[in-house]
This record gives structure tokens, C-alpha cells and sequence, in this order.
């Protein structure tokens, strides 16, 4: 058996690389985790079980790997930033700068989660370019912090939300027909990082290889694509 | 030598007392050793000072202040339910004696997607209080609403119990001799059920403190707001371990104390029933 941890924001992609990986590998059964990177983190430093660690963003990686927990990273896959908001309900926010003045509530990931910090960052920036304050306007309407990207992702898509931060590969078949994309302007926006690395505890160091081998091979790369993500280009 | 009950000597009895200590024992270590563990760890500065972070103070006033309204309501509206499911006869009492059962044994994250789905803004009846303008889903109200929905049960059950248990000669001989019916319920009646009460009340508030699945999914997770102590916990075990530790620990005291403080009064009542 062989123990994935990954983002929740790879969940549909790695479902599908899971098929294929089992389908090469007869009789070895895949068991994929995802959860915020944060919290796979935690529950990889207290020893967890896994073979494989795939994050949203290098800095969690680079923790694993200042701690002795991963072998040598290299990154798969990146991915953008987005802000979802109710199809059927717009809440006044048509535009990424409307986020500041539209009387709606938002969530978003924990804070540790690395969405949560690429949507500090791309605030950052909204300041210079909109002003001191719009940041601080932004965060003053996060009625709640969720476990993960996933969580963030599904209270827009039931309305119970009027918007959040979530990759572009989140806007999954799923909750398409429930929730409509407002792009961050290119100049705010940042590029999200995914690291994949074997974890040095791992009972079957092979497979954890051959994982890795599949999500960075063509055919890999290409099921990521398909789930929106940015292919880094095959090995 | 002390003289022992004669079933202290069977050769089978001994096996089976011997097993019964054992299994006492097991228990009580079983228990015992996480709870070590937690104390244990927090003999380090970073988890003190997590206790006295503004996540951990804000978390635990809100868990005291929620628990308690939870409570108040319970005591006020449960109190009377229990005891007309004890005394009275009525068409459907089997069915709601089932409904006040369900929420005990349904997990708590379903009874949160229950509450969202007829109090959110999209639920049942939430889409139409939104248009009244009141929106509970995120709100402090929403965290007292999963916890009495998840903690009424235990009040209410061990209550009706209560009252069920009283020989009725009692009170009517209070009434033969002039008393009129609300004297009797609060001079004969409660008295006398005060202890289930106060059980019934302990496993309530514990079971609200407790709370998790319906208050993450129902009311979400916000320092100061929706944030009680097990929401805290969960949210800084992935940043701070120590301080989800330190978390764990205050909530261990707080409830040590409720404990401890339930068992005086308890006590106290039984003690001036055994009196009289």
C-alpha cells in the first residue's frame, strides 16, 4: 500500500493519477490523503505513516526538508489564485476590486493553509495599487476560517459564502454551475508552487519513487492540465 | 480478622471480583495516561505562554459564554418538556421521546449539515429569515444553536428519569394537605429530582463543550466568534503544537472544575435529603 499525502486543492487530479498508478502497478492499492499542506505537515512531523508529501507551497516543503522528514523536493505543478464568488448572487463583486467596498461575507483557509498566505501576498500587493487599507477593508469581511482550500471553495459554491480565495484548478466540475470566477489582475496575482517529495520514512521508498515518476511523466503532467493546474514541463 | 460478606471467599467469586479490579484498573489508566501525557507536556514555557494567548482567552470565553446560554436554555425549556415526557399522556409521545433521542446518537457533523441545510442562508428556513435580514449561519447564536441541538438530549432525558422516579403519594399528599400545585413542584417535587438535574445538566454542558462537527460545519471557525475551545484546538494543532496542548489542558481544568463544583452541590442536596 502505498499513502499519498497531498494538498486538498490536487484531490480530483491525484484521483485520477491514482487509477492509472494502480492500473501500472497491479495488486498495490493507493491511499491518497488530502488535507490542507499545513495540517499534513503536523501529522507528518508527529510521525505519520505516508510515502508521499505533495504541498501548495515550498515553504511547507522546505520545513519538511529543513527537518529531516522529505528527501530531495522538485516542484510538479503550479497554480493560480482565483476569487470564487455565488453564481447566483454576485454580492457586488464583479471585479477583483470590488472585493474591498461589496458588503459580503467571506471565508477563508486557516491561516497557516497555504492559500490563506498567496492570498495575504496578492493583498499586499492590492494595497499598492489600490491604497493603503484595502487590504485590512478585505480581511474585515472573513467571517470564518476553513480547515482547507476545499472547505473555503465549497461554502461559496452553497451560498453560504459571498467569496473566497481558491486556486484555479478548485473551479472543479463539481461546483462549476455553482460559482462564477473573478480573476486577480495579472499584475497582483502570484504563482503558487507545488513541491513533491518521498518522505524518508517511508516503507515502500520504491513506490513513493515511482508516485513521483508518474505526477512528473507526460502523462502525469497532462492529467494536472486537465484539472487546471500549470504543467512544469516532463522529465 | 475482619469479617468479610460470605461471597468474598467462593473460589469463583475471587476470579470474577479479581477480573472486575482489573478491568477498573485498565480503565482507569487508560484514561488516565493521555490526560498525564497532556499535563506532562505543558511543563514547558512555550505552552504556558500559549495559555495566555489571545486565541486561547478569546476561545475559552467564548466556550464559557456559549456553553452557559446553551445551558440556560436547556434549563428553561428542557426542565418543562421533561416533565410532561415523564408525566403527561398524549398522542405521538413515542415519536417525540424518539426525536429528542436522535441528536444523541446522530454523529455531530451530520446535525451541523441538518442545521445549515435549515438555517443557513440557502437553508429551509434560513432563506427566509435572510429577508428578514437575520443571517445565523457564522454567528455566535449559530454555535449556541449546535450545542443545544447536540447537548438538550442528555439534559432532558436524565430529567424526565427524574421525575418519572418520584412516588406521586408524596406530592399528593402535599396537595390533600392545601398546598397548591406550584408550591408542591418547588418545594416537593424538585427537591427531590434536583440530583438528576444537576447529572442530567453535567453530561448536557460537557457534551456542549464538546461540540465540534456541527459548529465547524454550521457556524464555521472565527477567533472571538465561532471559535470555541475544540475549534481552536483543531485550528492551531497544525501551526502550534504547544499551544494546542496548552489548549487542551485549560479545557481539561475548565471541566475538572465544572466537574468537581456539580459533585459538591450534588452532594450537598443529597446529604439534607438523607437529613431529613
Amino acid at each position: 500500500m502505498l499513502t499519498v499525502f497531498a494538498a486538498s486543492s490536487l484531490t480530483d487530479a491525484f484521483v485520477e493519477l491514482e487509477g492509472m498508478f494502480e492500473e501500472q502497478n497491479t495488486g498495490i492499492d493507493v491511499s491518497p490523503s488530502f488535507a490542507g499542506s499545513s495540517e499534513l505537515l503536523a501529522q507528518i512531523q508527529q510521525g505519520a505513516p505516508a510515502d508521499v508529501f505533495a504541498s501548495a507551497d515550498e515553504a511547507k516543503m522546505d520545513t519538511a526538508l529543513e527537518e529531516g522528514l522529505v528527501a530531495e523536493p522538485e516542484i510538479f505543478a503550479r497554480n493560480r489564485p482565483v476569487i470564487i464568488v455565488p453564481a447566483a448572487d454576485l454580492g457586488g463583486i464583479a471585479e477583483f476590486r470590488d472585493l474591498a467596498e461589496a458588503d459580503a461575507q467571506m471565508v477563508l483557509a486557516e491561516e497557516a493553509v497555504p492559500i490563506a498566505r498567496y492570498a495575504e501576498e496578492v493583498l499586499d500587493n492590492a494595497n499598492g495599487e489600490y491604497g493603503e487599507g484595502f487590504a485590512q477593508r478585505v480581511r474585515d469581511k472573513v467571517v470564518s476560517r476553513e480547515a482547507n482550500v476545499r472547505a473555503a471553495a465549497n461554502r461559496v459554491a452553497l451560498g453560504e459564502a459571498d467569496a473566497t480565495f481558491v486556486y484555479k484548478s478548485d473551479v472543479t466540475q463539481d461546483i462549476r454551475g455553482r460559482v462564477q470566477v473573478v480573476e486577480i489582475p495579472e499584475g497582483l496575482n502570484v504563482l503558487a508552487t507545488y513541491p513533491i517529495a518521498t518522505i524518508e520514512e517511508s516503507q515502500n521508498p520504491e513506490l513513493a519513487r515511482a508516485w513521483v515518476g508518474l505526477v512528473l511523466s507526460e502523462e502525469g503532467q497532462r492529467v494536472l492540465e486537465n484539472y487546471n493546474f500549470e504543467p512544469v514541463g516532463y522529465s | 480478622m475482619k469479617r468479610r460478606r460470605p461471597g468474598w471467599f467462593g473460589r469463583g467469586d475471587r476470579l470474577a471480583s479479581g477480573l472486575a479490579v482489573s478491568a477498573l484498573a485498565l480503565l482507569a489508566g487508560f484514561i488516565c495516561l493521555p490526560l498525564l501525557s497532556l499535563v506532562i507536556w505543558t511543563v514547558n514555557e512555550g505552552a504556558w505562554r500559549a495559555m495566555a494567548s489571545q486565541i486561547a482567552l478569546d476561545a475559552l470565553l467564548l466556550s464559557a459564554k456559549t456553553t452557559a446560554v446553551t445551558m440556560a436554555i436547556i434549563f428553561i425549556v428542557g426542565t418543562p418538556a421533561a416533565f410532561l415526557l415523564a408525566r403527561a399522556q398524549f398522542p405521538g409521545k413515542r415519536l417525540v421521546n424518539t426525536l429528542v433521542d436522535l441528536p444523541a446518537v446522530l454523529p455531530p457533523s451530520a446535525a451541523g449539515i441538518a442545521l445549515l441545510l435549515a438555517f443557513g442562508r440557502m437553508g429551509l428556513l434560513g432563506e427566509h429569515l435572510r429577508v428578514l435580514g437575520i443571517e445565523l449561519s457564522f454567528t455566535t447564536a449559530a454555535v449556541v444553536m449546535a450545542e443545544l441541538f447536540v447537548a438538550a438530549h442528555f439534559y432532558v432525558r436524565q430529567a424526565a428519569v427524574g421525575f418519572a422516579g418520584i412516588d406521586r403519594d408524596v406530592e399528593e399528599a402535599a396537595k390533600v394537605d392545601g398546598a397548591s400545585r406550584v408550591a408542591v413542584f418547588t418545594k416537593i417535587t424538585l427537591p427531590l429530582v434536583y440530583p438528576a438535574l444537576v447529572a442530567g445538566a453535567v453530561t448536557a454542558w460537557a457534551r456542549a463543550l464538546g461540540e465540534f462537527g456541527g459548529t465547524i460545519i454550521f457556524a464555521g471557525s472565527f477567533q472571538g466568534v465561532t471559535q470555541t475551545m475544540p475549534l481552536a484546538i483543531y485550528g492551531t494543532l497544525e501551526r502550534d503544537f504547544d499551544a494546542a496542548v496548552a489548549l487542551s489542558v485549560m479545557v481539561l481544568g475548565f471541566s475538572f472544575a465544572v466537574i468537581l463544583a456539580a459533585r459538591f452541590f450534588t452532594g450537598r442536596a443529597e446529604e439534607r435529603a438523607g437529613q431529613d
